[in-house]
């Protein structure tokens, strides 16, 4: 396992002298910057505000922002190798890789003319995203506000809501508000539910890039979409369309399940399209891990059941669902693992031993794959080129 | 509630000497002694022990981690059974990497073809005492302790450990008023020693394992340097201090260790940052410290698969001189 680079003595280390105490220590805005805010709270709502880019999910995005924040929602473009620099050149080097593509985003979003940006909170280094890239971004000069989601986290959707009326919109109608906030669930779901169809059958469509079309007719359904009657509308199409592609699916296709950490695994930008990439070397691909599992349906003691013979206790924030996925995959007879993170993802990390034991146990195999900033695209296509051909080879054998 | 008493039949228990042993090892040992075990301890990590975790671990863990499976291995055939607790990251603002969280199923997983017996439980939020007497009080039970026996073995080991954290605390208050006595006797007399108080940063099982920061610590000594461990400072009183510094900050041992920063900072003259790579918390709240306290000079070490110790001398002794230059006037008041 151990590779003789790392062996290799290295000492890093950095020396900071600032003699004059310049600012008080601590993360919070200052006193001025602080009245500002409030100043600002009470007289000029902020105008636009904006999340970082996650997967599909923005339509869900902005149909929060919209429907239940009631500010307006700025939408941010494709993202360029350049908003993955300035990320990685304003954070510390070996802190994960989502926070630095995400600094990039709300410094583009920031640029872009947003005055608010939105970060989640969560169990592991995610719940200090907020706070210290709310520092970077005033140290880079920025002024704006932060709506994040750590705050008030301890008290749960009660502490939330405070924190949105205080900084965002004191005049949002609350019962309005949670229909809407409903509505943003179902719309996770559905694009989740479609999506899993996208992935299982987009690799077997007759004519290129027909999936994908009618993929991109779903997103700019949703984006439209102001109530639950839309997004179940938009569904409709889109199933629909879905179902009257032609496709050539062989009798036993390579069925390939995808693990791995919340945000590598699925967004397509920080994994390289890897869903597009396996789909068009003509695999099934499954994914357990998305939005609607992770957090609408999760129930971790029950998930957990399932996979006891690996694990004790909860090992990590997707942690379960990984390990409970692979094993699902492993039992149903699936061809082989992805298991996707992001460089120095500890709790991903951390399941790889008991993954070892799953694909030992099943005899499935497991390509691990570690994503940083420098990941190289054509690297990526030689490894899962490689991976497909073994496991088709492996089929042909059994069969 | 524990089902059955499967736990029985262990009476020598072995604990792994890294992690969490530097911090909550008395509270460990104590328990299982009142409760009749005979405890080993593994041994103070050397290069055999780490290089095995090396070879047992994922390349991409942390050093610290790495270590603790060389620990364990070297406690199979020593013990009837492993002590790996879980410690949460659950809690919002008290609780631990998620490295803490997973390794008793790593060390289970890891160690599965050898049979490694682990007995273990699930500790609540680490800041109250009843969520983290309830685990201890039913792992007792899985060992065929009564309630009561698991009772007073447990209020036995947490007062030792509470005993043993203020004389560590003390130690650290003496060291620091000697600090400021000591600079105090150098402006009234110019001949006088002024010492040169260091407070070193860093995760307790970094700061007390000689293998991986003896280097730093080695240098700080021969340099005249009076050293104070953050990790030690009144954890309680720190950790309400953190507050001050971030408010969103999840892990309660670096709260500990920045409320440490701030309690400490006008008495001591640098402050050195020790992590372990790639620590994941210290990723984040390293780089929060670097921009943010400021007023004193930082030198920010991390440490690798150590095998020499030139290169961690070299840069230990820089930043003495830099303090040394500073105290004597530096640039601005030559």
């Amino acid at each position: 396992m151990a590779k003789p680079q790392s062996m290799i003595e290295q000492v890093r280390s950095s020396v900071a002298v600032e003699l004059d105490r310049k600012r008080k220590p601590t993360l919070r805005p200052d006193k001025k910057a602080e009245k500002k805010a409030k100043h600002r709270a009470k007289h000029h709502r902020p105008m636009k505000a904006a999340f970082f880019r996650y997967c599909y999910y923005d339509p869900a995005f902005k149909f929060f922002v919209e429907q239940v924040l009631d500010v307006d929602y700025l939408p941010l473009p494709e993202a360029t190798r350049q908003t993955t620099e300035v990320g990685v050149q304003n954070s510390s080097d070996y802190v994960c890789t989502p926070y630095k593509h995400i600094l990039g985003d709300f410094v583009e979003a920031l640029d872009l003319g947003a005055d608010m940006v939105i970060q989640f909170g969560g169990p592991c280094r995610l719940g200090y995203y907020g706070e210290l890239q709310e520092s970077a971004l005033r140290d880079m000069g920025y002024e704006f506000d932060m709506l994040n989601f750590a705050h008030g986290i301890e008290k749960g959707y009660l502490g939330w809501a405070k924190e949105v009326l205080s900084k965002v919109n004191p005049d949002i109608d609350i019962p309005h508000g949670v229909v809407k906030l409903k509505g943003t669930a179902k719309m996770m779901e559905l694009l989740d539910e479609a999506r899993d169809y996208f992935l299982a059958y987009g690799g077997f469509e007759r004519k290129r890039g027909s999936f994908d079309k009618a993929w991109d007719g779903y997103m700019n359904e949703l984006r439209c979409a102001t109530d639950e009657r839309d997004i179940n509308q938009a569904y409709k199409h889109v199933m629909e369309s879905f179902r009257a592609i032609e496709i050539d699916k062989p009798e036993r296709p390579i069925r390939i399940g995808v693990v791995g950490e919340m945000f590598t695994a699925i967004d397509e930008r920080s994994n390289l399209g890897l869903d597009h990439k396996l789909m068009s070397l003509g695999v099934e691909v499954h994914r357990m891990l998305n939005f609607t599992n992770r957090y609408l349906h999760y129930n971790e003691p029950n998930l957990r059941v399932g996979a006891k013979d690996y694990i004790t206790y909860d090992m990590g924030p997707t942690s379960t669902l990984t390990i409970a996925a692979a094993k699902q995959y492993a039992q149903a007879g699936f061809d082989g693992i992805i298991h996707a993170k992001s460089a120095g993802c500890t709790p991903e990390i951390d399941c790889i031993p008991v993954l070892q034991k799953i694909s030992e146990d099943y005899a499935i195999p497991i390509l691990y794959l570690t994503y940083d900033s420098q990941t190289s695209d054509t690297g990526l296509d030689t490894r899962l080129e490689a991976f497909y051909d073994m496991l088709a080879m492996k089929k042909e054998k059994l069969s | 509630m524990p089902e059955k008493a499967m736990w029985a039949d262990v009476s020598v228990v072995g604990i792994p000497r890294s992690l969490l042993y530097y911090r909550y090892g008395v509270l460990w040992t104590t328990f299982f002694t009142a409760l009749g075990r005979q405890v080993v301890v593994s041994e103070p990590t050397d290069k055999a022990i780490a290089d095995r975790g090396e070879h047992l671990s994922v390349d991409e863990c942390c050093l610290a981690s790495k270590v603790f499976m060389g620990h364990v291995d070297s406690l199979i055939d020593r013990c009837d059974a492993v002590f790996v607790p879980s410690y949460p990251t659950a809690e919002h603002r008290t609780g631990f990497c998620t490295k803490f969280q997973s390794v008793t199923d790593i060390a289970k997983n890891t160690f599965r073809d050898q049979h490694l017996e682990v007995i273990s439980c699930e500790v609540g939020n680490v800041r109250k005492v009843r969520d983290v007497r309830r685990p201890f009080e039913e792992m007792a039970i899985r060992m065929g302790a009564s309630r009561k026996e698991a009772h007073s073995a447990f209020k036995a080991a947490f007062a030792a450990q509470a005993a043993h954290d203020k004389v560590l605390a003390d130690a650290q208050e003496r060291t620091l008023r000697q600090i400021v006595a000591k600079r105090r006797a150098a402006q009234t007399n110019p001949n006088a020693d002024p010492g040169l108080g260091i407070l070193v940063v860093a995760h307790p099982y970094i700061t007390h394992d000689a293998y991986l920061s003896g280097a730093v610590l080695d240098a700080l000594a021969d340099m005249g340097a009076d050293v104070v461990f953050a990790d030690a400072i009144d954890h309680d009183h720190a950790y309400k201090k953190s507050f001050e510094f971030s408010d969103t900050m999840p892990w309660v041992i670096n709260r500990e260790l920045i409320g440490a920063i701030l309690l400490t900072e006008d008495k001591i003259d640098g402050i050195v940052l020790i992590s372990a790579f790639p620590c994941g918390p210290d990723s984040m709240t390293d780089d929060a410290i670097m921009r943010y306290i400021q007023g004193k000079p930082i030198l920010n070490l991390m440490i690798d698969a150590q095998s020499g110790t030139a290169g961690v001398e070299t840069r230990v002794e820089s930043f003495v001189d830099i303090l040394r230059f500073q105290q004597k006037g530096g640039y601005t008041h030559g």
